[in-house]
Protein backbone atom coordinates (compact mmCIF):
# COMPACT_ATOMS: atom_id res chain seq x y z
CA UNK A 1 0.00 0.00 0.00
CA UNK A 2 1.45 3.37 -1.03
CA UNK A 3 1.01 5.99 1.65
CA UNK A 4 1.39 9.71 1.08
CA UNK A 5 1.26 12.71 3.43
CA UNK A 6 -2.32 13.33 2.31
CA UNK A 7 -3.38 9.97 3.73
CA UNK A 8 -2.28 10.80 7.26
CA UNK A 9 -5.53 12.43 8.40
CA UNK A 10 -7.60 9.57 6.96
CA UNK A 11 -5.49 7.08 8.89
CA UNK A 12 -5.88 9.05 12.11
CA UNK A 13 -9.62 9.49 11.56
CA UNK A 14 -10.31 5.83 10.80
CA UNK A 15 -7.93 4.41 13.45
CA UNK A 16 -7.60 1.21 11.41
CA UNK A 17 -4.51 -0.66 12.64
CA UNK A 18 -3.23 -1.37 9.10
CA UNK A 19 -3.58 2.27 8.03
CA UNK A 20 -1.91 3.48 11.23
CA UNK A 21 0.96 1.06 10.67
CA UNK A 22 1.37 2.37 7.14
CA UNK A 23 1.28 5.94 8.48
CA UNK A 24 4.07 5.18 10.96
CA UNK A 25 6.14 3.49 8.28
CA UNK A 26 5.71 6.54 6.08
CA UNK A 27 6.50 8.93 8.96
CA UNK A 28 9.85 7.27 9.56
CA UNK A 29 11.01 8.83 6.31
CA UNK A 30 8.91 12.04 6.37
CA UNK A 31 9.79 14.76 8.90
CA UNK A 32 6.49 16.62 8.58
CA UNK A 33 4.33 13.53 9.15
CA UNK A 34 6.67 12.38 11.93
CA UNK A 35 6.15 15.70 13.69
CA UNK A 36 2.38 15.51 13.17
CA UNK A 37 2.19 11.94 14.46
CA UNK A 38 4.37 12.76 17.46
CA UNK A 39 2.06 15.65 18.40
CA UNK A 40 -0.95 13.35 18.00
CA UNK A 41 0.60 10.76 20.32
CA UNK A 42 1.59 13.43 22.84
CA UNK A 43 -1.99 14.68 22.98
CA UNK A 44 -3.21 11.16 23.73
CA UNK A 45 -0.56 10.64 26.42
CA UNK A 46 -1.02 14.02 28.08
CA UNK A 47 -4.81 13.80 27.99
CA UNK A 48 -4.70 11.02 30.58
CA UNK A 49 -2.94 13.35 33.00
CA UNK A 50 -5.78 15.86 32.74
CA UNK A 51 -8.01 13.61 34.83
CA UNK A 52 -8.21 15.53 38.07
CA UNK A 53 -9.16 14.82 41.62
CA UNK A 54 -9.20 17.26 44.46
CA UNK A 55 -10.62 17.12 47.95
CA UNK A 56 -14.02 18.73 48.33
CA UNK A 57 -15.10 17.87 51.86
CA UNK A 58 -18.01 20.34 51.70
CA UNK A 59 -19.45 19.17 48.41
CA UNK A 60 -21.35 16.06 49.46
CA UNK A 61 -22.82 17.66 52.63
CA UNK A 62 -23.91 20.56 50.41
CA UNK A 63 -25.55 18.20 47.93
CA UNK A 64 -27.20 16.32 50.79
CA UNK A 65 -28.63 19.53 52.24
CA UNK A 66 -29.98 20.53 48.84
CA UNK A 67 -31.49 17.07 48.33
CA UNK A 68 -33.14 17.17 51.73
CA UNK A 69 -34.55 20.59 50.98
CA UNK A 70 -35.81 19.36 47.60
CA UNK A 71 -37.41 16.37 49.33
CA UNK A 72 -39.15 18.67 51.82
CA UNK A 73 -40.43 20.86 49.00
CA UNK A 74 -41.67 17.83 47.11
CA UNK A 75 -43.42 16.60 50.22
CA UNK A 76 -45.01 20.00 50.79
CA UNK A 77 -46.20 20.10 47.17
CA UNK A 78 -47.63 16.60 47.38
CA UNK A 79 -49.51 17.43 50.59
CA UNK A 80 -52.58 18.77 48.82
CA UNK A 81 -52.77 15.67 46.63
CA UNK A 82 -52.57 13.51 49.72
CA UNK A 83 -55.38 15.46 51.29
CA UNK A 84 -57.69 14.56 48.41
CA UNK A 85 -56.74 11.47 46.42
CA UNK A 86 -54.67 9.86 49.18
CA UNK A 87 -57.41 10.05 51.77
CA UNK A 88 -59.98 9.05 49.17
CA UNK A 89 -58.09 5.87 48.28
CA UNK A 90 -57.44 5.06 51.95
CA UNK A 91 -61.14 5.60 52.62
CA UNK A 92 -62.00 3.26 49.74
CA UNK A 93 -59.58 0.61 51.04
CA UNK A 94 -60.92 1.01 54.56
CA UNK A 95 -64.47 0.67 53.24
CA UNK A 96 -63.60 -2.62 51.56
CA UNK A 97 -62.05 -3.98 54.74
CA UNK A 98 -64.79 -2.69 57.05
CA UNK A 99 -67.81 -3.55 54.90
CA UNK A 100 -67.95 -7.29 55.84
CA UNK A 101 -67.41 -6.42 59.52
CA UNK A 102 -70.18 -3.85 59.38
CA UNK A 103 -72.48 -6.34 57.68
CA UNK A 104 -71.75 -8.90 60.43
CA UNK A 105 -72.43 -6.29 63.12
CA UNK A 106 -75.76 -5.37 61.62
CA UNK A 107 -76.95 -8.76 60.32
CA UNK A 108 -74.92 -11.37 62.16
CA UNK A 109 -76.10 -13.64 64.95
CA UNK A 110 -74.84 -11.37 67.69
CA UNK A 111 -72.92 -8.12 68.22
CA UNK A 112 -69.19 -8.57 68.43
CA UNK A 113 -67.53 -7.58 71.66
CA UNK A 114 -65.82 -4.57 70.10
CA UNK A 115 -67.58 -1.63 68.54
CA UNK A 116 -67.21 -0.76 64.85
CA UNK A 117 -64.80 2.15 65.41
CA UNK A 118 -62.46 0.08 67.54
CA UNK A 119 -62.69 -2.81 65.05
CA UNK A 120 -61.88 -0.49 62.15
CA UNK A 121 -58.91 1.00 63.95
CA UNK A 122 -57.65 -2.45 64.87
CA UNK A 123 -57.93 -3.73 61.30
CA UNK A 124 -56.26 -0.65 59.81
CA UNK A 125 -53.42 -0.88 62.30
CA UNK A 126 -53.05 -4.56 61.46
CA UNK A 127 -53.02 -3.82 57.71
CA UNK A 128 -50.35 -1.18 58.24
CA UNK A 129 -48.23 -3.60 60.27
CA UNK A 130 -48.61 -6.08 57.43
CA UNK A 131 -47.35 -3.50 54.94
CA UNK A 132 -44.45 -2.64 57.24
CA UNK A 133 -43.53 -6.30 57.67
CA UNK A 134 -43.44 -6.87 53.89
CA UNK A 135 -41.47 -3.66 53.43
CA UNK A 136 -38.92 -4.81 55.99
CA UNK A 137 -38.53 -8.15 54.21
CA UNK A 138 -38.09 -6.38 50.87
CA UNK A 139 -35.54 -3.97 52.33
CA UNK A 140 -33.63 -6.84 53.93
CA UNK A 141 -33.40 -8.65 50.58
CA UNK A 142 -32.12 -5.48 48.88
CA UNK A 143 -29.55 -5.05 51.64
CA UNK A 144 -28.37 -8.62 51.03
CA UNK A 145 -28.00 -7.74 47.34
CA UNK A 146 -26.14 -4.56 48.36
CA UNK A 147 -23.74 -6.64 50.49
CA UNK A 148 -23.07 -8.90 47.49
CA UNK A 149 -22.41 -5.89 45.27
CA UNK A 150 -20.23 -4.10 47.83
CA UNK A 151 -16.86 -5.44 46.53
CA UNK A 152 -17.77 -4.23 42.99
CA UNK A 153 -18.80 -0.87 44.38
CA UNK A 154 -15.54 -0.47 46.29
CA UNK A 155 -13.43 -1.52 43.32
CA UNK A 156 -15.19 0.88 40.97
CA UNK A 157 -12.33 1.47 38.55
CA UNK A 158 -14.16 2.86 35.55
CA UNK A 159 -16.20 6.03 35.21
CA UNK A 160 -19.41 4.03 34.77
CA UNK A 161 -18.81 1.97 37.91
CA UNK A 162 -17.90 5.14 39.78
CA UNK A 163 -21.17 6.54 38.49
CA UNK A 164 -23.00 3.57 39.98
CA UNK A 165 -21.27 4.17 43.30
CA UNK A 166 -22.30 7.82 43.32
CA UNK A 167 -25.82 6.90 42.30
CA UNK A 168 -26.06 4.39 45.15
CA UNK A 169 -24.90 7.09 47.58
CA UNK A 170 -27.57 9.38 46.20
CA UNK A 171 -30.24 6.70 46.53
CA UNK A 172 -29.17 5.89 50.10
CA UNK A 173 -29.40 9.59 50.97
CA UNK A 174 -32.86 9.76 49.37
CA UNK A 175 -33.92 6.60 51.26
CA UNK A 176 -32.74 8.06 54.58
CA UNK A 177 -34.62 11.31 53.95
CA UNK A 178 -37.80 9.57 52.82
CA UNK A 179 -37.66 7.03 55.65
CA UNK A 180 -37.40 9.82 58.21
CA UNK A 181 -40.54 11.38 56.70
CA UNK A 182 -42.36 8.03 56.72
CA UNK A 183 -41.51 7.50 60.37
CA UNK A 184 -43.08 10.86 61.16
CA UNK A 185 -46.21 9.93 59.24
CA UNK A 186 -46.75 6.19 59.01
CA UNK A 187 -50.14 6.58 57.32
CA UNK A 188 -48.95 8.62 54.36
CA UNK A 189 -49.37 6.24 51.41
CA UNK A 190 -47.75 8.70 49.01
CA UNK A 191 -44.53 8.71 51.04
CA UNK A 192 -44.56 4.93 51.25
CA UNK A 193 -44.93 4.65 47.48
CA UNK A 194 -42.05 7.09 47.03
CA UNK A 195 -39.85 5.12 49.42
CA UNK A 196 -40.72 1.90 47.62
CA UNK A 197 -39.87 3.49 44.25
CA UNK A 198 -36.44 4.52 45.55
CA UNK A 199 -35.81 1.02 46.89
CA UNK A 200 -36.83 -0.44 43.54
CA UNK A 201 -34.39 1.91 41.83
CA UNK A 202 -31.67 0.78 44.23
CA UNK A 203 -32.47 -2.83 43.44
CA UNK A 204 -32.28 -2.17 39.67
CA UNK A 205 -29.02 -0.28 40.11
CA UNK A 206 -27.46 -3.09 42.11
CA UNK A 207 -28.57 -5.61 39.51
CA UNK A 208 -27.15 -3.50 36.67
CA UNK A 209 -23.92 -3.08 38.61
CA UNK A 210 -23.60 -6.84 39.11
CA UNK A 211 -24.27 -7.39 35.41
CA UNK A 212 -21.54 -4.97 34.31
CA UNK A 213 -18.60 -6.58 32.53
CA UNK A 214 -15.57 -6.91 34.73
CA UNK B 1 -17.83 13.51 37.84
CA UNK B 2 -15.85 16.48 39.19
CA UNK B 3 -13.09 15.71 36.72
CA UNK B 4 -15.49 15.73 33.76
CA UNK B 5 -16.95 19.02 34.97
CA UNK B 6 -13.62 20.75 35.59
CA UNK B 7 -12.39 19.85 32.13
CA UNK B 8 -15.58 21.12 30.55
CA UNK B 9 -15.80 24.30 32.62
CA UNK B 10 -12.17 25.13 33.33
CA UNK B 11 -12.32 25.77 37.08
CA UNK B 12 -12.99 23.76 40.21
CA UNK B 13 -15.59 26.06 41.72
CA UNK B 14 -17.90 25.87 38.69
CA UNK B 15 -17.21 22.14 38.45
CA UNK B 16 -18.47 21.56 42.00
CA UNK B 17 -21.53 23.71 41.32
CA UNK B 18 -22.24 21.65 38.20
CA UNK B 19 -21.95 18.35 40.08
CA UNK B 20 -24.29 19.63 42.78
CA UNK B 21 -26.80 20.87 40.21
CA UNK B 22 -26.61 17.58 38.30
CA UNK B 23 -27.47 15.57 41.43
CA UNK B 24 -30.41 17.83 42.16
CA UNK B 25 -31.70 17.55 38.61
CA UNK B 26 -31.32 13.79 38.84
CA UNK B 27 -33.27 13.71 42.08
CA UNK B 28 -36.03 15.90 40.69
CA UNK B 29 -36.22 13.83 37.53
CA UNK B 30 -36.04 10.46 39.27
CA UNK B 31 -39.81 9.88 39.33
CA UNK B 32 -39.89 10.42 35.56
CA UNK B 33 -37.01 8.01 34.92
CA UNK B 34 -38.41 5.03 33.05
CA UNK B 35 -35.24 2.94 32.89
CA UNK B 36 -34.73 3.39 29.15
CA UNK B 37 -31.02 3.79 29.87
CA UNK B 38 -28.70 3.20 32.80
CA UNK B 39 -29.19 5.79 35.48
CA UNK B 40 -25.45 6.44 35.52
CA UNK B 41 -25.62 7.25 31.79
CA UNK B 42 -28.48 9.58 32.54
CA UNK B 43 -26.51 11.21 35.36
CA UNK B 44 -23.55 11.90 33.06
CA UNK B 45 -25.91 13.26 30.41
CA UNK B 46 -27.40 15.62 32.99
CA UNK B 47 -23.90 16.63 34.11
CA UNK B 48 -22.73 17.39 30.56
CA UNK B 49 -25.86 19.44 29.87
CA UNK B 50 -25.51 21.22 33.20
CA UNK B 51 -21.89 22.10 32.39
CA UNK B 52 -23.01 23.45 29.04
CA UNK B 53 -25.75 25.57 30.65
CA UNK B 54 -23.50 26.72 33.46
CA UNK B 55 -20.76 27.64 31.01
CA UNK B 56 -23.24 29.77 29.08
CA UNK B 57 -24.61 31.36 32.26
CA UNK B 58 -21.22 32.19 33.65
CA UNK B 59 -20.15 33.54 30.25
CA UNK B 60 -16.68 33.53 31.69
CA UNK B 61 -13.81 34.00 29.32
CA UNK B 62 -12.33 30.56 28.76
CA UNK B 63 -8.99 31.99 27.69
CA UNK B 64 -7.08 31.18 30.85
CA UNK B 65 -8.46 28.75 33.41
CA UNK B 66 -7.65 29.76 36.98
CA UNK B 67 -5.65 26.59 37.61
CA UNK B 68 -3.41 27.37 34.67
CA UNK B 69 -2.28 30.55 36.34
CA UNK B 70 -2.51 29.73 39.98
CA UNK B 71 -0.49 26.62 40.61
CA UNK B 72 -1.68 26.41 44.22
CA UNK B 73 -5.27 26.05 43.08
CA UNK B 74 -4.49 23.23 40.70
CA UNK B 75 -6.13 19.94 41.67
CA UNK B 76 -3.71 17.06 41.81
CA UNK B 77 -3.58 14.70 38.89
CA UNK B 78 -4.83 11.18 39.28
CA UNK B 79 -2.63 8.98 41.42
CA UNK B 80 -0.44 6.78 39.26
CA UNK B 81 -0.68 9.06 36.24
CA UNK B 82 2.58 9.42 34.36
CA UNK B 83 4.85 12.41 34.88
CA UNK B 84 3.53 15.39 33.02
CA UNK B 85 5.03 17.85 30.63
CA UNK B 86 3.55 20.87 32.45
CA UNK B 87 3.87 23.16 29.43
CA UNK B 88 2.02 20.78 27.15
CA UNK B 89 -0.52 20.07 29.86
CA UNK B 90 -1.32 23.75 30.38
CA UNK B 91 -1.44 24.30 26.63
CA UNK B 92 -3.87 21.42 26.29
CA UNK B 93 -6.06 22.72 29.12
CA UNK B 94 -6.20 26.13 27.51
CA UNK B 95 -6.82 24.82 23.99
CA UNK B 96 -9.45 22.38 25.21
CA UNK B 97 -11.66 25.21 26.40
CA UNK B 98 -11.51 26.79 22.96
CA UNK B 99 -12.89 23.73 21.20
CA UNK B 100 -16.50 23.53 20.09
CA UNK B 101 -18.73 21.91 22.73
CA UNK B 102 -19.22 18.51 21.08
CA UNK B 103 -15.57 17.77 20.20
CA UNK B 104 -14.52 19.07 23.61
CA UNK B 105 -17.03 16.90 25.45
CA UNK B 106 -16.13 13.79 23.47
CA UNK B 107 -12.41 14.44 24.00
CA UNK B 108 -12.93 14.83 27.76
CA UNK B 109 -15.04 11.70 28.03
CA UNK B 110 -12.88 9.51 25.77
CA UNK B 111 -9.29 10.62 26.22
CA UNK B 112 -9.39 11.94 29.77
CA UNK B 113 -12.10 9.91 31.47
CA UNK B 114 -11.69 6.67 29.55
CA UNK B 115 -15.25 6.17 28.33
CA UNK B 116 -15.78 4.07 25.21
CA UNK B 117 -17.46 5.51 22.12
CA UNK B 118 -20.45 3.23 22.80
CA UNK B 119 -20.85 4.79 26.25
CA UNK B 120 -20.29 8.34 24.98
CA UNK B 121 -22.94 7.77 22.32
CA UNK B 122 -25.41 6.79 25.04
CA UNK B 123 -24.48 9.68 27.32
CA UNK B 124 -24.69 12.33 24.61
CA UNK B 125 -27.49 10.72 22.63
CA UNK B 126 -25.46 10.67 19.41
CA UNK B 127 -24.43 7.87 17.04
CA UNK B 128 -21.11 6.16 17.77
CA UNK B 129 -19.75 7.36 14.42
CA UNK B 130 -20.43 10.97 15.42
CA UNK B 131 -18.54 10.41 18.65
CA UNK B 132 -15.56 9.03 16.71
CA UNK B 133 -15.61 11.92 14.28
CA UNK B 134 -15.93 14.51 17.06
CA UNK B 135 -12.89 12.97 18.75
CA UNK B 136 -10.91 13.21 15.54
CA UNK B 137 -12.01 16.83 15.12
CA UNK B 138 -10.91 17.66 18.66
CA UNK B 139 -7.52 15.98 18.35
CA UNK B 140 -6.93 17.46 14.91
CA UNK B 141 -7.67 20.97 16.21
CA UNK B 142 -5.36 20.43 19.21
CA UNK B 143 -2.64 18.95 17.00
CA UNK B 144 -2.82 21.87 14.56
CA UNK B 145 -2.68 24.42 17.37
CA UNK B 146 0.30 22.72 19.02
CA UNK B 147 2.22 22.35 15.75
CA UNK B 148 1.51 25.95 14.76
CA UNK B 149 2.69 27.18 18.13
CA UNK B 150 5.85 25.07 18.03
CA UNK B 151 6.70 26.14 14.49
CA UNK B 152 6.16 29.79 15.39
CA UNK B 153 8.45 29.39 18.40
CA UNK B 154 11.08 27.64 16.30
CA UNK B 155 11.07 30.52 13.81
CA UNK B 156 11.63 33.21 16.45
Amino acid sequence: MSFSCRDLDDALRGQEPAALEAARAHASGCASCREALAAWDEITAEAMTLRREWPSPDLWPRIRRELEQAARQREARSGWRWSFSGRLSLAAAAALVLAPIGWLILHGPGHPSVGPTAAGRFLSEQALRDVERHEAEYVASIERLAALAEPRVQQADSPLLAGYREKLRLLDAAIATCRAQVERNRWNAHLRRELLAIYQEKQRTLQQLMEQET
Amino acid sequence: MKSVAVNLLGNTSDAEDAVQEAFLKLYRGLPAFRGGSLLSTWLYRILVNTCRDLGRRRARSPEVPEEAVDGAAAPSRERGAPAVDQTLRLTLERLLLRLDPLPRTVFVLFEIEGFKHREIALILGIPEGTSRYALFEAKKALQTAILTSRRARAET
